[in-house]
């Protein structure tokens, strides 16, 4: 299979992959704390796309089931994923008041800013 | 299957802006560029027939997420801007581009977008719950029947869970508007 194939076919695994990459580079990379919870939320929404887009079946239908009806797309992913939304949204609002509560002690949210005033 | 150019166009504004989110430097910026992404990415989920998900997804990810944000940006400190974007070091950029290929290297596996005899698409769990769903919880959205229904202690978990970072959240922040 040749790459443009691949991509034609695979576009939305292919997002995932970028998706997951942009995600690591600001949890890496960011110095701000902020700007991490940022990218952790980015890496996150890129594993519900490879979920979702799983559950795809071309001409399938949302699954709202009625008689005669059909094809559907896989319900089980999109349940899974809703959960998952609201749990990583109780994960934001800790990691946020944590950080919040850094600032309030040190008075920076830079990570190196910070290293160095632990090492201190 | 192809992708539309509604589908190319949004999953470009998607990358695009995860990628502003990532390089601005000023923070309010990149919470902005991520309330774009989370918008972007909820009319995917529509596209995708995921209409429970995009609207979970608009109103928790694009609405409540940004004024979390914004409450931790008020509460915090923005960088001066003294530059647009950030300093872009070439160590990371090389350690996550050979992450993005070993990963990218593996998608040509996995079944096609909307293929019809995907696992997921076909499988015995996916049948079930269509054929009986509403035979025997009488809710005609399968999404709902599994959520409330087949998984109700996983979603009984999801509300501790949400409960736990709620008293987590008070506890960090030492706040007393409830004690």
């Amino acid at each position: 299979m040749s790459v443009i194939d691949a991509l034609l076919t695979h576009y939305n695994y292919y997002a995932v992959v970028l998706l997951l990459g942009i995600g690591v580079y600001m949890l890496v990379e960011s110095t701000n704390l902020i700007k991490k919870v940022i990218g952790m939320n980015i890496f996150q929404t890129g594993i519900f796309l490879f979920f979702i887009t799983a559950a795809y079946v071309e001409g399938g239908a949302a699954p709202v089931v009625h008689e005669g009806g059909g094809p559907y797309v896989s319900p089980l992913p999109h349940v899974l994923i809703l959960t998952a939304i609201v749990v990583g949204v109780a994960l934001t609002a800790v990691a946020l008041a944590l950080v919040v509560r850094i600032y309030d002690e040190y008075g920076t949210l830079d990570e190196e800013v910070l290293r160095q005033l632990y090492h201190d | 299957m192809t992708p539309s150019v509604l589908e190319v166009v949004l999953l470009v504004f998607v990358l695009t802006s995860a990628l502003g989110a990532a390089l601005l430097k000023d923070t309010l910026a990149a919470v902005m560029a991520f309330a774009a992404y989370s918008l972007g990415i909820s009319i995917i989920w529509v596209l995708l027939q995921a209409p429970d998900v995009g609207l979970t997804e608009a109103a928790v990810g694009a609405g409540v997420m940004t004024i979390l944000l914004l409450i931790a940006l008020a509460n915090t400190v923005r960088p001066s801007e003294d530059q647009l974007f950030e300093r872009v070091r070439p160590r990371t950029v090389l350690a996550v581009g050979a992450f993005v290929l070993v990963m990218g290297a593996t998608v040509p596996a996995l079944p096609a977008v909307g293929a019809t005899d995907s696992p997921v698409g076909s499988g015995e769990v996916t049948d079930y719950y269509l054929d009986n769903a509403y035979e025997e919880t009488e809710v005609h959205n399968a999404v709902t029947a599994v959520l409330a229904a087949y998984r109700g202690f996983d979603t009984l978990g999801e509300a501790v869970v949400v409960f736990v970072a709620g008293v987590a959240t008070l506890t960090v922040l030492r706040t007393e508007a409830f004690a």
